[in-house]
């Protein structure tokens, strides 16, 4: 890409309701020139800015996994003029984009070792795309663990492929929910308890969590305490970012601008790091 | 290439010479205000400004700047017209040195992720082809504080011609290539006299002595960085009304915004100037906002000029040219700010 | 009398006997033809306390500040009659409660503008000014220039007919009076004379200056909605450029949205970088809000304002047509 401030353009391909609210809806794009979709390349953890002509733009991180060809996903949450715009969107419905931008998730790192990824509510988009990319070279990896938790069940995410995911003997899958519901059977509580509760020992693994900061603020303490060391702890940081490219100022945090220097900090690289979480 | 003389008598010449190659901005009047402004002739420069009143950022960054237009047919960047490189008389060395800082960001290749190397197109295609004509400053303000930064008011730093106003005449001296080059070619200068170079120095000596001595700023950064978490910042803070007016008028400051600005299946995607002192900098669309308080913002603000860019590309995000600390409305001096840290690190951290 | 001694007598006794917590004064600034905020918790605090010629800051800013920062604090404050009645206009409009405020009313004679000080002296930089009552001397290098106070006044102060407060628990020294201004309305009659073009040309000179560093909108005391229309992006309801169809639309609607609630003390005018003349559509405002529904804003404690009352007997054609 020649230059980052202008975008590419995107197909619709595909959309999908996650919630019954309407408000979590997820995208499939391709792209319009095959000259963009050969130079794209990224790895889970990216973001893109996705805008809307006239409306403006919002970062979302990417949901597919490199490892499936042929489209991009995102999850968009509608919340302002741009990710309402978005919702407006159908089949067939051009939209510009701009990435892939960050950094990403340490996955050469990942080679080996147990996996554990804690998510919560729609952050769980990136995470989908290293479960994706993980499970697409599953022997190279050890024990994988999820926990990802919503503040109620119609909250999750990805819902089917989660029932899918649970059926497999891979992967440990635990869900929770902030407050007992009825028809609920798996667990209640906040994330950061049941990583407490669950979570592998930190021996050999590696831990990857994004979330809410409330959540990351609570559950990066409770991966301390359990024995993982600040290298192992890895998680992803969400701010206003606009340029994308460490210059409008936006994301600074420090000397660190998140949209390049990020989104995924190690535990080790954030406690130098001021204002964080 | 040695020093070269303009005589003052010349210098409506020297501008329409210049004029031929170049787009001229240079310090004028605008509605009472002094700004770096296009010139094509004498008339419209005001040779008498001190510190001009906004920066001559907007030259190079200026407040609005379209990235791209759109419509029906797709996406457009602008073409670069074909215009003229520019060329900008009378900067002094506190605004000089500042197109350094905003070059490291705009203009030097940052490294994306994915190993790419990105450099701002819309601020090289105006900088890098750009001559600029430095002005000695003979007299500083009392504002002004260069002097804890820089080389003082006879800098050179970020300039390619050095020119001292020498009285009933110009010295000019080449600071870089470009510089020779231009003065090459213009023919309305003359040879220096023997004695010009000592005038310019003992003009330096005189500009300099009428400063305040500087405050140290040694170890500025990570006197900031120890101080990040002290209530400190409540009280330097208290009287600030987080309006833009210091980041709009600070010749460094360069965060932005970006907005579409169109009417159905038209119009541009645009940058703007954005303050780190609104609160809606860092408004997520959540509602959440990591500095919702003012103390917050103002902290930021200093951090990031004398903390976090010094780390990022190691000088200061300040050249003292004291603009903030004039049209502040509440008179929140950065000096005083400094200081204040300064002393509590003496008082508040080695004590307590 | 002199006033500062007097303030920081008062401010002191407020202290000493807690009838507050923090006391809101000016300082002595750092430029010459300066004052700055002060925020008083000490005794010892209070002696840096003035008041004089330069103090133009409306202080009842701060009781907005940061969502009521204040809030269930006893704050005292030190008020020209303008700031008064912005201080009453934040209690009609429960932003604070009157009896968590002591007002300290100060004998004021007018507020400098600074840019009006600085256009006399042909760019030089002023070091010193000496108050001399009618007259002021500003020095600078190698300079001394003999000015009329009207010359250099804040052109609030020139309109002004309430100099003192109205509503205080303490006045210091000699209260003014109602001043009698017959060129008060002046400058709006002139531009009312303008025709419909030259209107528009005047206004669009002045705001096309605008930078939208939005230093106006931040020092008004009436000011202070949580998110400011400018700022809202879902509708976003004007461009974010500097060009004049945008900053016209701002502060137009920002004299609309302080209609009967401006109180005209000039404090947007002398922040403006850009030396806008702010000052003309706001007064403008105001004297249609007192013709039409015969309200001052801020002068009645017990009073309502203009646009969040209702009488049956005012004005109103511009509805019935």
């Amino acid at each position: 890409m020649g230059n980052y401030c202008v975008p590419q353009q995107m197909k619709v391909e595909r959309i999908g309701i996650e919630d019954p609210a309407r408000t979590l809806r997820t995208y499939d794009l391709s792209f319009v020139n095959d000259s963009d979709r050969d130079a794209f390349k990224y790895l889970p953890g990216q973001f893109c800015e996705l805008s809307i002509p006239g409306k403006g733009e919002s970062p979302f991180g990417i949901a597919s996994s490199p490892t499936e060809e042929g489209f991009l996903r995102f999850t968009v949450n509608r919340t302002g003029s741009v990710t309402n715009e978005i919702h407006y969107l159908r089949n067939g419905d051009t939209i510009g984009l701009r990435g892939p931008l960050g950094n990403w998730y340490p996955v050469e790192d990942l080679k080996g070792m147990n996996v554990l990824i804690v998510g919560g509510g729609f952050a769980f988009t990136t995470l989908r795309s290293l479960l994706i990319y993980l499970m697409d070279s599953r022997d190279d990896h050890k024990d994988i663990t999820v926990i990802y938790g919503a503040r109620n069940p119609d909250l999750f995410i990805y819902k089917d492929e989660i029932a899918l995911w649970k059926q497999r003997s891979d992967i440990q899958m635990h869900l929770t929910i902030d407050k007992p519901v009825d028809g609920w059977d798996k667990k209640t509580g906040f994330v950061p308890a049941v990583v407490k509760e669950v979570a592998p020992s930190p021996e050999n693994t590696m831990a990857i969590v994004c979330g809410p900061p409330v959540m990351i603020k609570y559950t990066l303490p409770v991966l301390t305490q359990l024995g993982f060391s600040d290298e192992r702890i890895y998680t992803s940081l969400e701010r206003r970012m606009k340029c994308g490219i460490g210059k409008c100022g936006r994301c600074n945090i420090g000397s660190k601008y998140i949209c390049i220097d990020g989104p995924v900090f190690s535990m080790a690289e954030l406690k130098n790091i001021p204002e964080t979480v | 290439m040695n020093m070269v003389r303009l005589d003052k008598k010349k210098f409506g010449d020297f501008i329409l010479e210049l004029s031929v190659e170049h787009a001229v901005y240079a310090p004028g009047n605008t509605g009472g205000k002094t700004d770096f402004i296009p010139v094509s002739s004498e008339d419209e420069i005001n040779l008498k400004t001190l510190v001009t009143d906004l920066s001559p950022k907007g030259i190079f960054f200026p407040h609005s700047e379209v990235l791209y237009e759109y419509d029906t047919e797709g996406i457009r960047v602008p073409e670069k017209e074909a215009g003229k490189p520019i060329a900008v008389w009378g900067m002094r060395g506190c605004d000089s040195r500042s197109l350094l800082m905003l070059n490291k960001v705009f203009g030097s290749a940052i490294q994306m992720p994915d190993n790419k190397n990105f450099q701002d197109p819309y601020w090289k295609e105006k900088y890098d082809s750009s001559v600029i004509f430095g002005s000695a400053c003979n007299m500083p303000q009392s504002t002004c504080f260069c002097n804890w930064f820089g080389d003082g008011p006879h800098s050179r730093e970020g300039m390619d011609v050095f020119v001292v106003d020498a009285g009933d005449h110009y010295l000019m001296e080449p600071v870089s290539d470009k510089g020779s080059n231009i003065l090459g070619k213009l023919t309305c200068l003359t040879d220096s006299l023997e004695g010009d170079a000592e005038a310019a120095l003992k003009l330096a000596s005189e500009a300099e002595s009428t400063m305040v001595p500087p405050m140290d700023v040694n170890g500025l950064g990570e006197l900031l960085n120890d101080l990040y978490d002290e209530p400190v910042w409540e009280d330097i803070s208290a009287k600030c009304i987080n309006c833009g007016a210091c980041t709009f008028s600070c010749p460094t400051c360069h965060c932005y915004d970006i907005q579409d600005e169109g009417k159905g299946s038209s119009g541009k995607r645009i940058r703007i100037w954005d303050s780190c002192m609104f609160p809606i900098f860092t408004m997520e669309a959540s509602g959440h906002n990591p500095r919702a308080l003012s103390s917050q913002r103002v902290r930021q603000r200093v951090m990031h000029k004398y903390s976090y860019f010094l780390e990022k590309y190691g000088d200061f995000l300040c050249t003292g040219c004291g603009r903030c600390i004039t049209v502040c409305p509440v008179n929140l001096d950065i000096r005083e700010v400094l200081k204040t840290i300064n002393v509590y690190n003496r008082q508040g951290i080695t004590n307590g | 009398m002199n006033t500062t001694n007097e303030l920081r007598k008062s401010i002191k006794a407020l202290i000493a006997e807690k009838k507050v917590d923090l006391f809101l004064a000016w300082e002595k600034g750092s430029l010459p033809l300066t004052a700055t905020p002060l925020f008083v918790s000490t005794e010892d605090q209070a002696d840096r306390a003035v008041f004089d010629v330069t103090c133009g800051n409306n202080l009842s800013i701060y009781f907005t500040k940061d969502r009521k920062q204040f809030a269930n604090r006893k704050v005292g404050i030190a008020v020209k009659g303008c700031d008064a009645r912005s201080v009453v206009l934040n209690i009609l409009e429960k932003q604070i409660q009157r009896e968590n405020v002591v007002i300290v009313g100060v004998p004021c004679d007018g507020v400098l503008d600074r840019k009006k000080v600085l256009a006399k002296t042909d760019g030089r930089e002023v070091l010193e000014l000496i108050d001399n009552g009618e007259t002021v001397t500003v020095k600078g290098n190698g300079f001394d220039l003999l000015l009329n106070r009207n010359e250099i006044l804040s052109s609030s102060c020139l309109a002004c007919t309430y100099p003192d407060a109205q509503e205080y628990d303490v006045f210091i020294g000699d209260a003014r009076g109602e001043v009698p201004n017959e060129s008060r309305l002046k400058e709006i009659h002139d531009f009312q004379a303008l025709s419909a073009s030259e209107r528009w040309d005047k206004t669009r000179n002045e705001y096309e200056r605008c930078i939208r560093c939005y230093a106006c909108r931040n020092v008004c005391p009436s000011c202070y909605c949580n998110v400011c229309f400018v700022d809202q992006n879902d509708p976003k309801w004007i461009g974010s450029t500097c060009d004049y169809t945008d900053t016209l639309i701002f502060h137009v609607i920002r004299n609309l949205h302080v209609a009967g609630r401006c109180v005209e003390c000039g404090a947007c005018q002398r922040a403006c970088p850009m030396d806008i003349d702010l000052l003309m559509l706001n007064r403008k405002v105001a004297m249609e809000v007192k013709d039409r529904f015969g309200d001052i804003a801020g002068l009645d404690i017990n009073g309502k304002p203009a646009m969040s009352d209702f009488r049956e007997d005012e004005k109103q054609k511009f509805i019935m047509g």
